[in-house]
């Protein structure tokens, strides 16, 4: 594939190196051809494909309530962004608003699972440049938040917790102070992880002005997420268009100028302490009341039928995650699509890694943050 | 009396040299069970160390506090299938590992141990220039990671073996101008400043205290030569997955992987004997072995941390690095060892 640019010169001879899809750096099934000059990447074609699981033809052949599942298994690192962003457009299709109470948990949750989600792409990010160690420490961390996934859901990563109409169980008093406890604790060790990192010349001499993303690119190629925020652009789907209770809470969206590798790191870390802020006023401002929507008993759960059609953005880990959802009177969705954040980010990899160094094109997919199961779907 | 002429009296009934070649071929099997042995604790200790640095426990199921677990370890990749790639180049992929190990053990042979209490000095080669024939034999285990590169007949193989070089090249210049500094220091007073034993046995302070700038040096080459992090470059398991011993597998990747542990190992220890008072301690004599064990421990334990805390520096910085930082700097080592040597005849 020719990027944009220069063209390769097709006379010389390059080495043709495949990377993928089984490699320790492709945070799963990535597979990159790479054509190299010595130790310089000239040119990186991505392909993908090697997870796909049909998972949006599935929801066709499902009810509204079952599709749910396909959805944890997208982006499994932050299953509940995903079921989140689905019930969005569900709900819009089905006529069926969630309650007050139900809202807020959810809020705290996706805000859980962003956490979560960053950690993940810390560590890795982390085993990407030869750091061994930062790697158990935020696992460590996420095991905290999936520990709390259990205690609402009974399930650690699948959660499969918020369902149509509300969340599957109400959260008691034990749940909020153990959320609240890790409130309490998580920033702490959050900057412990943070200076891990940033307090290593090496690990900020590999970051600093490696893999630059203007703005301009960056909206061409519909990268969104903190990779687009670190390019300098404040764009948010929690600010810009808030779904949810998201109009109700006081946070900031981390915005870095300085486009490079360094900069999307400092903003998803910066995220993360905006989360913990969400979750410490969502837990306060939790009301009282029903946790589901009585439409959407669990006994007519799948004789729900939704009229029209339906698209929901909301804001995961990855970028802004998009469902759209044509219904046509029946019990199952006509069409289902999904717009996968972690999808575009990628796409904007042979721009970023040209003309570096095969170490470099690790780090920079490294904070592209993919996850296989998002992309391929 | 040292444990050669103890073997070699042992022996003497059969005659003069029978009883040398066997007394040095006993000493070698010794020194090489040693080798062995002190591998498989120190990847033990790798293992427990590095779970404890990332808050897990390690290995803890195989024997007490999991200490065979290296032994099942060792024991599983001998039985392993040994997958050879179907176009290696044959003779030279399959005496790569063989290479890079027996450069290793070479080295060990020629480093003088001390003495250990009543049995003497544990001291296999005695040569007036010791210090030469050391550095030849590091200078094996390259060329063997290089073939292992090579014969593969794969990409990433080859591309970390290119890595290898360019860092060899670069870190090795700025070690032998270190190196030299000591053997002028030493010059001053011996006339065998290559002799290793000589070249210690005349230091009136560690060479580390007069020459810090070549000690870190030294160190700094001596963690690229063994090859891990920061300066893993050439294996990289997250960009070359592995480098030059990708495509081995059973007990050849195995001897990589001892090798890796050995240099760490034999690292500490030519840091320890050159720079930091080899086998002398505040109580010294007897003891010799065991000072210069602990001070090599030491180093290791240090190797470990360094290992575990910073990621893989880029080859690009790292040739810089070699070329524009560590040979100014062993440059300037060498003039301030000149002006020691001459000026205050330290």
């Amino acid at each position: 594939m020719v990027v944009e640019g220069e063209k390769i010169d097709q006379s010389r001879e390059w080495v043709e190196l495949n990377i993928g899809p089984q490699h320790p750096s492709t945070h799963g099934v990535l597979r990159l051809k790479v054509k190299l000059d010595g130790e310089t990447v000239k040119d990186v074609e991505p392909i993908i494909g090697y997870l796909h699981r049909n998972a949006e033809k599935l929801c066709e052949m499902d009810y509204y309530c079952d599709s749910l599942i396909y959805f944890d298994r997208m982006d499994y690192v932050g299953a509940m962004n995903m079921e989140l962003g689905y019930l969005e457009a569900a709900e819009k299709v089905l006529g069926i608003p969630p309650p007050e109470r139900a809202q807020w948990i959810r809020v705290i949750m996706a805000e859980l699972n962003r956490i979560a989600a960053h950690l993940v792409w810390a560590g890795a990010f982390g085993l990407d440049l030869g750091m061994l160690t930062p790697f158990f420490y935020c696992f460590i961390e996420r095991e905290k938040v999936l520990k709390r996934f259990t205690a609402v859901s009974e399930s650690r990563q699948q959660t499969n917790y918020m369902s149509i109409g509300g969340v599957y169980q109400d959260i008691d008093d034990q749940i909020i102070y153990d959320i609240e406890q890790f409130t309490e604790e998580f920033p702490a060790k959050l900057e412990d992880i943070f200076n891990t990192f940033v307090k290593n010349d090496i690990f900020i001499s590999r970051n600093k002005g490696v893999g630059i993303l203007e703005p301009e690119v960056a909206i061409d190629y519909g990268v969104t997420g903190p990779m687009l925020r670190a390019s300098g652009v404040e764009y948010d789907v929690r600010k810009a268009e808030p779904y949810l209770v998201y109009d109700k809470l006081n946070f900031d969206i981390p915005v870095s100028y300085k486009k490079d590798n360094l900069a999307r790191f400092l903003v998803r870390f910066e995220e993360m302490r905006q989360s913990i802020r969400i979750i410490k006023q969502a837990i306060k401002k939790i009301p009282d009341g029903p946790y589901f929507n009585p439409k959407a008993k669990k006994s007519l759960m799948i004789r729900l039928r939704g009229e029209g059609e339906a698209y929901a953005r909301t804001e995961s880990s990855k970028g802004e995650f998009g469902v759209y959802i044509v219904a046509d009177g029946s019990v199952k969705p006509y069409r289902v699509h999904v717009r996968s954040p972690a999808m575009r980010n990628l796409a904007v990899l042979p721009h970023l890694a040209k003309d570096v160094m095969i170490a470099d094109l690790f780090s920079i997919s490294g904070t592209t943050d993919l996850v296989f199961g998002e992309v391929d779907r | 009396m040292s444990v050669l002429e103890r073997l070699a009296a042992f022996f003497a009934i059969l005659g003069h040299y029978p009883a040398y070649i066997l007394a040095y071929f006993f000493e070698t099997l010794f020194m090489l069970i040693f080798v062995v042995v002190m591998l498989i604790v120190m990847i033990y200790l790798f293992r427990k160390y590095m779970a404890r640095v990332q808050l897990r426990i390690g290995p803890n199921r195989v024997g007490k506090a999991g200490t065979l677990q290296l032994i099942a370890d060792a024991l599983k990749l001998v039985g392993k299938e040994s997958i050879l790639p179907s176009r290696r180049d044959d003779l030279p992929y399959k005496i790569a590992p063989i290479v890079v190990f027996l450069g290793l053990i070479m080295a060990f042979a020629i480093i003088p141990y001390g003495d250990f209490y009543y049995i003497g000095s544990l001291t296999i080669t005695h040569s007036d220039v010791s210090l030469l024939l050391l550095f030849a034999a590091l200078a094996i285990m390259p060329v063997g990671e290089v073939l292992a590169g090579v014969s593969s007949k794969n990409k990433y193989a080859v591309l970390g073996a290119l890595r290898g070089v360019a860092k060899d090249i670069s870190f090795e210049v700025p070690m032998m101008v270190s190196v030299l500094a000591l053997v002028m220091m030493a010059s001053a007073r011996t006339n065998q400043p290559l002799n290793l034993e000589n070249l210690i046995s005349v230091q009136s302070i560690p060479y580390g205290i007069p020459q810090v700038i070549g000690l870190g040096v030294f160190f700094i080459a001596m963690i690229a030569r063994a090859a891990y992090s920061p300066f893993d470059m050439s294996e990289s398991d997250s960009e070359l997955v592995s480098g030059h011993s990708i495509e081995y597998s059973g007990m050849r990747f195995g001897m990589f992987y001892m090798g890796m542990f050995g240099s760490i190992f034999l690292g500490s220890m030519i840091v320890s004997l050159l720079y930091l008072g080899a086998y002398n301690g505040p109580f010294s004599g007897d003891a010799g072995f065991i000072y210069l064990f602990i001070k090599a421990m030491v180093l290791v334990i240090l190797s470990f941390t360094i290992w575990l805390s910073v990621p893989r520096i880029r080859i690009d910085r790292f040739v810089n690095m070699g070329w524009k930082y560590l040979l100014p700097a062993a440059i300037i080592n060498l003039i301030i060892a000149g002006i020691l040597t001459l000026g205050l005849s330290l």
